[in-house]
């Protein structure tokens, strides 16, 4: 147990299994702040008690939404930045996008968004949105992405980004940690040199998580069981996530995609500009922050 | 995709029943995502201002919501009201409000038997015949009424829900025939399972390797069966296997049909824990 991360406070989403809570364990080890956020207010409530048992003195609050709709979005971002404001100091010092989801079969949201689209990319794309003035507000600050080797199968087509008409799960995965990249891509692009925020992409690598099994058919979840029986533990990969979050002299990396640490090719497709400036129009668009101008069809 | 209409103003507008449902939602984003408005109606208020106005801001387009009982013939009334007062006009309905309660026959309410009846058959004749008098003029209005391939087999354990399925199917088949005249078309949708809810989910996932290959996904049946609507087709059942089985059980006798469903039926449904139904007897 050390304080190095006293008075810095982190936002981790999908915070209470897999990746996501070996992160929080980690900065509350090192004397973080963790707001974490999850879908189950049970599970909230234990990985809570159970942070707060690691770390007495590390601030844990656990906030409970469905990261699927955006209305719970902007109303955990809201909660977030009380949160912080409830503290005297609101500063946000990184966001971990990390919740995401895997669907064999195509659902829509309540909000008529492909699942997968709705969680791994838009969901990100807007909580960032949303907790940028309290990232600004710190000295550096980070926002990263989970992404995945798998944005390597994502091409995505212009006409028809959620594959609705077409849909097949893994493609739509992909996609999405596809997306994830060029977002990064494009929010440092837009940030700008010399902004207090970077942004980087991770790919976690193959890591032992129930990703694959969440209400998915058995088939599905039969071939994910025997893919991560060769992954590493969670806490592994949360290493080199909480490194991206937190590690200062990385700060004027131009790097975007990262495994445990270390800088990764990510695909061509992944680090085209004119792509990742079209997905972010999109995004804006489709989650209403286009200042209500309205286009074309997503 | 529909060509505005130069002549008008209108753009069109698509009256969409069901509309928070599965189903009903991939409709939705389907209409929306080719520019066309829409009027969309279900029991609760709160899913159907979420969907609107997610609509509207991805998609640019205008929607009209409506809280309604279609069962109620008075709340029918009420929204038809409102349609006359507010003078809309509709280029197509979309008729996805349907319900089942599934399991035997002597195991239902008679509350949920009349419930099936009167969504599946009896609302949704009262939609098509309340709402053609507000059809858009000068284009062909499109009606797509949602049946199920149950609507092919008599179906045990989903009989009620089948037999209003086959009515809407036979209907569906006359009346168009009737609206040739009226420029109007109708379209009938055959779906097997979609994966819509978790419960659907697991339903298929009951099934086995049947449920696997006769699923398909809800975008994918609604972006066909618009297409099909706009060519003016008459049937839409999605996915070859479900063609394939429509067309086989449309060769064995309607009695053997019904008896090997009941058997694959019953071994699904122990396959989710559930025990072949006791049908209680009165005492002789």
């Amino acid at each position: 147990m050390d304080n190095e991360l006293h008075n810095h406070t982190y936002v981790v989403t999908g915070a209470t299994s897999g990746i996501g809570l070996a992160a929080a364990e980690i900065l509350v080890r090192r004397g973080a702040g963790v707001i974490g956020v999850g879908r189950s207010a049970e599970r909230c409530k234990a990985v809570e008690a159970h942070l707060h048992h690691i770390h007495p003195d590390a601030p844990v609050h656990y906030l409970v939404a469905d990261l699927s709709l955006q209305k719970n979005i902007h109303q955990v971002a809201d909660e977030i930045l009380n949160q912080l404001a409830g503290t005297g100091k609101p500063v946000l010092d990184g966001l971990l996008n990390n919740a995401g989801t895997f669907t064999y079969w195509m659902i829509l949201t309540a909000e008529g968004i492909e699942m997968q689209w709705a969680v791994n990319h838009l969901a990100p794309f807007l909580l960032t949105h949303r907790l940028i003035p309290a990232l600004q507000a710190a000295p550096l600050a980070r926002v990263v992405t989970v992404s995945s080797g798998s944005h390597r199968h994502g091409w995505i087509n212009w006409n028809d980004p959620q594959l609705r008409r077409c849909y097949n799960g893994l493609r739509a995965y992909g996609n999405t940690k596809l997306a994830n990249i060029l977002f990064t891509l494009e929010f440092n692009r837009r940030l700008g040199t010399g902004s207090a925020i970077r942004a980087f992409a991770a790919n976690p690598g193959l890591v032992k998580t129930d990703i694959g099994m969440k209400g998915n058919p058995a088939i599905a979840g039969l071939v994910w069981k025997l893919r991560r029986s060769g992954g590493i533990p969670a806490e592994e990969s949360a290493r080199g996530i909480v490194y991206l979050l937190t590690e200062p002299s990385i700060q004027e990396s131009t790097e975007v995609y990262w495994k445990h640490g270390i800088p990764q090719h990510a695909s061509r497709r992944a680090l085209d500009p004119a792509a990742a400036t079209r997905l972010w129009v999109l995004s804006e668009k489709m989650c209403g922050l286009d200042g209500g101008n309205r286009h074309d069809a997503a | 995709m529909m060509p505005p209409d130069p002549a008008s103003n209108h753009k069109p507008l698509i009256a969409i029943t069901g509309a928070t449902g599965g189903l009903g939602r991939a409709f939705a984003v389907e209409c929306a995502s080719r520019s066309w408005d829409l009027f969309l109606t279900d029991l609760a208020p709160a899913p159907l201002a979420i969907l609107a106005s997610s609509l509207e801001t991805t998609y640019g387009i205008s929607v009209v919501t409506h809280t309604c009982d279609l069962t109620d013939p008075s709340s029918r009334a009420q929204m038809f009201d409102r349609i006359r007062d507010e003078s809309i006009r509709f280029w197509g309905l979309i008729n996805v409000a349907g319900l089942d309660h599934e399991g035997p026959f002597f195991e239902q309410s008679d509350r949920q038997i009349r419930s099936i009846l009167r969504l599946n058959i009896e609302a949704t004749l009262g939609m098509i015949h309340e709402l053609l008098p507000f059809r858009a003029p000068l284009t062909p209005f499109r009606i797509i009424n949602v049946a199920s391939l149950a609507a092919f087999y008599p179906m045990p354990v989903k009989a009620t829900y089948a037999a209003s399925k086959r009515f809407l199917l036979d209907f569906s088949l006359a009346l168009r025939e009737e609206l040739r005249g009226l420029g109007a078309t109708v379209t009938v949708l055959c779906p097997a399972g979609m994966p819509t809810t978790a419960s659907c989910i697991a339903g298929i996932e009951a099934q086995g390797w049947m449920g696997q290959i006769t699923t398909r996904d809800v975008g994918r049946v609604a972006n066909q069966t618009l297409d099909a609507a706009l060519a003016g087709r008459v049937i839409v059942i999605p996915g070859g296997v479900n063609r394939l089985l429509q067309i086989l059980g449309g060769l064995a006798p309607a009695s053997l049909v019904a008896r090997i469903i009941f058997q694959r039926w019953t071994s699904a449904r122990q396959k989710r824990n559930w025990i072949s139904p006791a049908i209680p007897q009165v005492e002789t």
